[in-house]
């Protein structure tokens, strides 16, 4: 069993977290086209090798990012996921669609 | 029979003399000692034989006699493949042996033998398949031909649990490289653990060195169990090494999982078969066995023995042989040059026979072939070669010593490798796991006073890379004494063949050559087709010469070859011991006691119990529609303490809410109640719910049972990268909550203390409060799924059971009854309301499921709302969400019954049932989308391929206008 | 004994039949190249030769061959998916599984067991009927049964209904089957190889060449050769591969674990699976149990084993089957599975022109190798992608119309 560190809850067993897939950036669902948002939706880097990616402490419900090597799963770094989040995202309509 | 075989002290470490027991093996009777194994006492007796194979039914004896070839396997009282030579005595004892047809002595499928030539390497794939069919005959007769012990279906699950273990440095293995690696390890204060497989430490320093390496041992052993910070833990097995030494120990009925800092392996190796024509006979033996046996069990192997020799270890053995009184008749040693060590000198000036460059090349079966009666030796012309002109001796004991594997299964576990080496001939570590370290014969370390030093120095390292406060390091080791221990090539195919690689699995050299000749010839499919290496003992005693006939056979060469990859366990792991006390939680809610009281059927609901209906099972419909027309004239009371709570709160709570659901909630009143629906990203309906707004900032939000949960975590998950200012709490187990609904539900909340106006002006439908009933603090809900007057009360759970008494004893006089699931879905059918998951699936979009009046058209996002714009836009709908009728004297349509139109399935029916209120059948179905308008009729095809023809009709079938709800 | 095996018995040196050819120096053109030379690749590759009559065709395998998930899975065969697209095409493989002995000439020890899918709540009932219903219109042997029923087919199961998760009813497929996985490989490799297929083991394909959105070659660690068509069958490594081709998947690599038990005498016939418990079992003709359960949490190539898989799995086998508790597990091992969000497969074209590609199968690819086999073969001949693998295309995904084989996917087998 891989141990795994939480940023909130310290090394714990993998069992008690949580994946969330690789982080990805979502396009702005407003201008995007629609394979821009097809690729966002479904497609996966799937990469072999160095990822960064979501994980959620099962009991905190906490979510972080960590860095894990894919081909190894060996897990290089951990971190609360507001070092990549810095701003608040925020959507708008595009203008020519809010007005109508 | 008596104990005859059995040797005087000193011989015999483990048993105790003063101690007999009766034990029984095939209905015979006979006794053994206290510290004896079921094959120790066996031996003891004379018995020999002790299986059958699995595929010729060769009689077998011991190889290895320390748990590590399945030569051993009997059948335990409902216990089948246990290792007769690592089950423990104990007086009663009743064993018998296993894949026999008849008796061990008389097995009546033994002729199997006689036809191995017909029996080619995967004989199986080259027959049996026509005609068409005739697998399924000759299969039936296959199975009952393999397989080997016999499963009792009338065992008892049995006690099993698990237990955490935590050390700093754990050593695998209690023999002198894994006691001096715990003992070096113990002195710098680290917590170490020490795994053993034996009872009694040592490994073989209590076998293979005498009277003075058994002394060592105890010195050892009682030096180690000086400090504090050493656990020993023996006899226990570790049956696996994962991720970040994660490791799985079994002792008794116990599963330990172990997490090490650091480990120290130092498991040993075991000693390598030679191959050579009936060298699977009963009397065919390890040196390292016959030690085992003279030195720990006090047992005399045989009388007269030929001892056949790869490298020095085979004249300690033939000494041990002569110290136990087994005449020695000869040593073949397989190397040209004379053995230089002092055991060879002082047999040969003891006037023992040793004939350098020659092999043991043949047994000579006994009569019956449940031993031997001698063997041919013969000089060595060329690899696996003989002169021809070899000599028959008389003896009952053949013992081989030609080298070792390493017993690194472990390693491999967690990433490790091991490769050949030609310098050692023999494998050896390749790559290393992190975190670990290795010492002793594992690490082809075979001189003793090396391995005690490697052991050291590897318990020091340990301890230190753990963390500890480590003294000066312990002296380098000396020599490993690695060379010449391995023979590179004590394989000598005969053209009778019974030359056996694999024992397991009964295959010879020619299957391997000839799995080659077929065309498999890497290592790995030569394993699968040959199933050399498949069968208990996973090629532990096989991988290596089979490795090397392989790479001989396909021209490659066994230089830097590599083992098949070794998979956990390292030996059989009962399927209890993994299980354990199964813990699956489950959740009750607060009233859960007062619904069994009432006769409640209860169903499952995730981890939950939930009441699906109150009275017997025979009255199943009758109290369902009691229930429902209960509600419907009356009041009813259902327990949703199930479904989930969500507090959603601060600044962004509202922007919050319009991105996670379909709907918008910005503009949604304080003291109102919204419906909520959620997609995910794809746009397909997951989750439903209400939101209760109680202040600017502050939602109470429900979702479904099932539900709650990965709403919960996909919350938290999206503000994560929003970086909205809100907080999510997730309030399920901590509120308890139910309905209560029906035209007199306002009446029973009036008779409570309650500090609410419950007028219809003061508390209209869709609103929602907080105050206190008969003092407790309440949540009031006026949501309607059954569609009558009603309240969703909820309350702390440490409240639930008290208010549940409260409101059914207000309610008594108009008639208050529990309701349970059932009813409920009726009632919400009757209301046209869906059910995620029933009435949806995993693609449901709010289109299909004709919610759209649900999602909001001029928000800015929410999830899934890109993808249903995009969906909208690339195609019309397939298929939409219709309620139906059916004429009275239909039958009801199943849940999930199809949908047809012409020949194609459009969809299914969701959900159906006989409607009192409605005064017949109504149900909810998807259809084309162009069948989807009232009035319109479509086809159902039944369980039993009848169709059906249902009328679209609008919902809700049950007061379409609301009026009773909203009373 | 049969008489197949006289021949054996009676010539002095063993009439070997090689199933794989030994290793031979690469052409420097094929019409047709199949990167991975697992059941899938194997099977195209024998369909192309003998139905379309193309051999000019190469096989590349990076290591063993089948040695991927071909060897991995746990061999059952069966055709009672949800969607009707689903049913359509693995009735069609389970049909050709039916002759493919008799094509092979080898015993593929295909053997109808009868597969039970347990239900434990209503939902998982619900489900089962769905699939049923599906079935049965399809012309697929299916049907829901209950205790009653489950009890005279299969009495080993544990029908109590004071446990934890008592069985309601199931889904029973009566032709749902096992058979030797390794075999189907091999015969495809042999029957491939005796028709001309050239099959390159150890040998790794490391790029392609694509010129003008055309593929016209391929990259493999022994040189470089064209190709008149490309088709990737990688599963777990599919994204790595397509990623040579330039375009992403919707594939998460996830890896599945499997164990088998030590052999023992018959036990009980039927392939079992519990979707609510997570496990799946039955018991080869060698007499292992071969049990499973549901994917790893997390992405992974590497094909490591858990300890938690086995506890969880064996926690829930003993409360179905409580007398296997003193049976033992011999082997445990993982393969790559290449999951989509549809849990249906992808078959046909890309975006690159000639570049083709069979991927996306989960947990499931085994059952599918026949008819995967053979409608690729069909669609590499002609450029024309069968009705049948339509519905499966790589496109279904931009134009945001998945294949709901979701619902049938909580245990994949």
């Amino acid at each position: 069993m891989k141990i795994l560190n939480c940023p909130l809850n310290g090394p714990r067993n993998i069992q008690e977290f949580v994946w969330g897939g690789e982080v990805t950036e979502m396009p702005d669902p407003n201008r995007c086209t629609v394979a821009e948002w097809g690729d966002y939706v479904f497609l996966e880097n799937n990469t072999r090798g160095v990822i960064r990616e979501w994980w959620c402490h099962a009991a905190t419900n906490y979510w972080f990012i960590a860095e894990r090597d894919t081909s190894t799963d060996e897990i290089l770094k951990t971190y609360p996921a507001g070092e990549v989040f810095t701003v608040r995202t925020d959507f708008e309509v595009p203008e020519e669609d809010s007005k109508g | 029979m008596t104990t005859s075989h059995r040797l005087p002290e000193p011989f015999g470490l483990y048993i105790d003399r003063s101690r007999t027991l009766g034990f029984d093996f095939e209905g015979r009777h006979y006794s053994g000692l206290a510290g004896d194994s079921l094959g120790s006492a066996l031996a003891a007796n004379g018995v020999k034989m002790v299986s059958r194979s699995f595929k010729y039914h060769r009689p077998r004896g011991f190889l290895t006699f320390a748990g590590l070839d399945c030569n051993s396997y009997v059948q335990f009282g409902d216990e089948p493949n246990v290792q007769a030579d690592r089950l423990v005595l104990t007086d009663g004892l009743s064993a018998s042996a296993l894949n026999v047809s008849g008796s061990l002595e008389n097995d009546r499928d033994a002729y199997l033998g006689h036809f191995s030539r017909f029996l080619p390497v995967g004989f199986y794939y080259k027959t049996f398949f026509r005609p068409k069919g005739a697998w399924a005959y000759w299969e039936k007769i296959i199975r009952r031909k393999a397989g080997l012990g016999n499963v009792d279906k009338k065992t008892p699950h049995g006690y099993y649990d698990k237990a955490y273990l935590f050390a700093d440095v754990c050593v695998i293995g209690g023999g002198p490289a894994g006691l001096s690696a715990a003992l070096e390890a113990g002195k710098t204060g680290a917590e170490v653990i020490l795994i053993d497989e034996e009872a009694r430490l040592g490994g073989s320093l209590n076998y293979a060195f005498g009277a003075g390496g058994q002394e060592r041992a105890s010195k050892l052993a009682a030096e180690l169990a000086k400090f504090d910070n050493v656990t020993v833990l023996n006899p226990a097995l570790c049956t696996g090494w994962f991720a970040d030494n994660w490791l799985a120990v079994i002792q008794g009925n116990r599963l330990y999982k172990l997490r090490a800092k650091q480990v120290v392996l130092a498991s040993g190796s075991v000693e390598q078969p030679m191959v050579f024509r009936n060298n699977d006979l009963p009397g065919v033996i390890l040196g390292s066995a016959v030690q085992r046996m003279i030195r720990l069990y006090g047992v005399r192997p045989g009388s007269r023995a030929v001892v056949c020799t790869g490298n020095d270890h085979g004249y300690r053995v033939a000494q041990d042989l002569r110290d136990a009184g087994v005449e020695v008749v000869a040593i073949t040693d397989l190397r040209n040059e004379e053995a230089k060590c002092v055991e060879a000198g002082a047999l040969a000036a003891q006037g023992l026979r040793i004939l350098s460059g020659h092999t043991v090349y043949e047994a000579i079966p006994e009569r019956g072939k449940r031993g031997i009666s001698g063997a041919v030796i013969d000089s060595i012309t060329g690899e696996g070669e003989v002169s021809g002109s070899g000599e028959t001796l008389a003896c009952d004991l053949i013992v081989t010593s030609v080298g070792y594997a390493p017993l690194a299964q472990l390693m491999c576990h967690c990433g490790g490798r091991m490769k050949y080496s030609d310098a050692l001939h023999a494998f050896e570590l390749d790559e290393r796991p992190k975190d670990a370290f290795f010492a002793g014969s594992v690490d082809n370390g075979f001189d003793l006073e090396a391995a005690l030093a490697e052991g050291a120095q590897s318990g020091w390292s340990a301890a230190k890379t753990a963390g500890a406060k480590v003294g000066k390091e312990p002296a380098k080791p000396g020599a490993k004494g690695a060379e010449g221990i391995n023979y590179p090539w004590p394989i000598f195919p005969h053209p009778e063949g019974k030359d056996f690689v694999d024992f397991d699995e009964d295959q010879t050299v020619k299957d391997v050559i000839n799995a080659v000749a077929d065309g498999f010839e890497d290592v790995e499919l030569m394993k699968r087709y040959t199933t050399v290496g498949m069968g208990p003992s996973q090629g532990r005693n096989s991988a290596l010469n089979s490795v090397r006939l392989t790479n001989k056979a396909n021209g490659r060469g066994v230089s830097g070859s590599t083992t098949t990859t070794q998979r956990p366990p390292f030996k059989p792991e009962s399927f209890g011991h993994l299980a354990g006390r199964s813990f699956d939680p489950e959740r009750l809610t607060a009233m859960h006691h007062r619904h069994v009281e009432a006769g409640a059927q209860m169903m499952l609901a995730g981890a939950w119990y939930r009441p699906a209906y109150y009275g017997r099972k025979a009255d199943r419909l009758a109290c369902i529609e009691a229930e429902a027309r209960n509600v419907r004239n009356n009041v009813g009371m259902i327990d949703v303490s199930t479904l989930g709570g969500l507090e959603v709160r601060g600044p962004d709570a509202a922007e919050f809410m319009n991105r996670m659901y379909t709907w918008a909630y910005k503009k949604q009143k304080v003291g109102r109640a919204r419906y909520l629906l959620m997609s995910d990203q794809t746009g397909a309906v997951v989750d439903d719910g209400v939101a209760c707004r109680f202040s600017e900032q502050e939602f109470y939000v429900t979702a479904t049972t099932g539900g709650v949960d990965g709403v919960y975590r996909a919350m938290l998950r999206w503000n994560a990268e929003w970086r909205l200012k809100v907080d999510v709490a997730n309030v399920t187990g901590a509120y308890a909550g139910f309905n209560i609904a029906g035209p007199n539900s306002r009446k029973v909340l009036e008779k409570l203390d309650c500090d609410m106006d419950l007028t219809a002006e003061g508390f209209p439908y869709m609103g929602v409060r907080e105050g206190r009933i008969a003092g407790i603090p309440v949540r009031l809900l006026r949501v309607g799924f059954v569609g009558e007057l009603g309240y969703e009360i909820h309350m702390p759970a440490s409240c639930g059971e008290a208010l549940w008494d409260l409101v059914m004893e207000a309610g008594a006089e108009f008639g208050i009854k529990p309701f349970g699931v059932e009813a409920q879905r009726l009632l919400r059918l009757e209301k046209g309301h869906i059910i995620i998951g029933q009435d949806t699936d995993g693609l449901t979009t709010p289109a299909e499921a004709d919610m759209l009046w649900a999602v909001g058209k001029k928000k800015p996002f929410f999830i899934g709302k890109r993808s249903l714009d995009i969906m909208a836009e690339a195609r019309p709908l397939e298929r939409k969400l219709v309620g139906f009728t059916l004429p009275g004297d239909s039958p009801v349509p199943e849940e999930c019954v199809l949908v047809i139109k012409g020949d194609r399935i459009v969809g299914r029916v969701t959900s159906a049932a006989r409607s009192e209120a409605c005064g017949g059948i109504v149900g909810m179905a998807y259809v084309a989308p162009e069948d989807a308008v009232p009035g319109k009729s479509f086809n159902i095809k039944l369980e039993d391929g009848a169709y059906i023809y249902a009328t679209v009709a609008s919902i809700p079938f049950y007061d379409p206008d609301g009026k009773r709800q909203e009373l | 004994m049969p008489l197949a095996l006289l021949k054996y018995g009676l010539s002095k040196t063993y009439p070997a039949r090689r199933h794989f050819p030994s290793e031979s120096d690469l052409k420097s053109s094929y019409d047709i190249v199949i990167i991975g030379g697992g059941g899938h690749g194997l099977a195209c590759a024998y369909y192309l030769a003998k139905d379309h009559g193309i051999t000019n065709v190469a096989v590349l395998e990076k290591g063993w061959l089948a040695g991927g998930n071909t060897a991995r899975n746990t061999a059952i065969i069966r055709s009672n998916y949800l969607t009707p697209e689903g049913v359509a095409f693995y009735d069609e493989s389970v049909r050709l599984y039916q002759e493919l002995a008799n094509d092979f000439d080898m015993n593929l020890m295909y053997s109808e067991r009868g597969h039970f899918t347990l239900a434990h709540t209503d939902a998982a009932l619900r489900t089962a009927r769905w699939r049923a219903e599906v079935n049965k219109h399809l012309g697929v042997s299916s049907r829901v049964v209950f205790p009653d029923e489950i009890k005279e087919i299969c009495p080993e199961i544990c029908l109590d209904d004071d446990v934890r998760f008592p069985v309601l009813g199931a889904l029973y497929h009566p032709p749902g089957a096992i058979a030797r996985h390794d075999a189907v490989a091999w015969g495809y490799a042999r029957g491939a190889m005796e028709r001309g297929v050239e099959i390159h083991q150890n040998t790794e394909v490391t790029g392609l060449e694509i010129e003008g959105g055309r593929v016209t070659g391929v990259k493999t660690t022994r040189g470089t050769v064209k190709a008149g068509r490309v088709m990737q069958a990688t599963a777990g490594m599919s994204g790595t591969v397509s990623k040579m081709a330039g375009f992403k998947l919707p594939i998460r690599s996830i890896p599945l674990q499997a164990c088998v038990s030590e052999p023992y005498k018959p036990v009980f016939d039927s392939i079992v699976v519990s979707g609510s418990l997570h496990i799946y079992i039955s018991q080869s003709s060698r007499g292992e149990f071969v049990m499973g359960g549901s994917s790893d949490p997390y992405g992974l190539y590497s094909t490591r084993s858990t300890l938690d898989f086995k506890e969880g799995l064996m926690s829930h086998m003993l409360e179905l089957f409580p007398f296997l508790s003193k049976v033992k597990v011999l082997r445990q091992w993982a393969g790559i599975t290449d999951m989509t969000p549809d849990f249906s497969p992808i078959m046909g074209e890309t975006p690159v022109e000639n570049y083709y590609i069979d991927a996306g199968w989960g947990t499931w690819g085994f059952k599918a190798t026949p008819v995967c086999g053979k409608r690729m073969s069909q669609t590499l001949a002609t450029g024309k992608v069968p009705d049948i693998l339509k519905p499966f295309a790589l496109d279904r995904f931009e134009r945001f119309h998945q294949v709901g084989e979701k619902g049938a996917a909580s245990v994949g087998h």
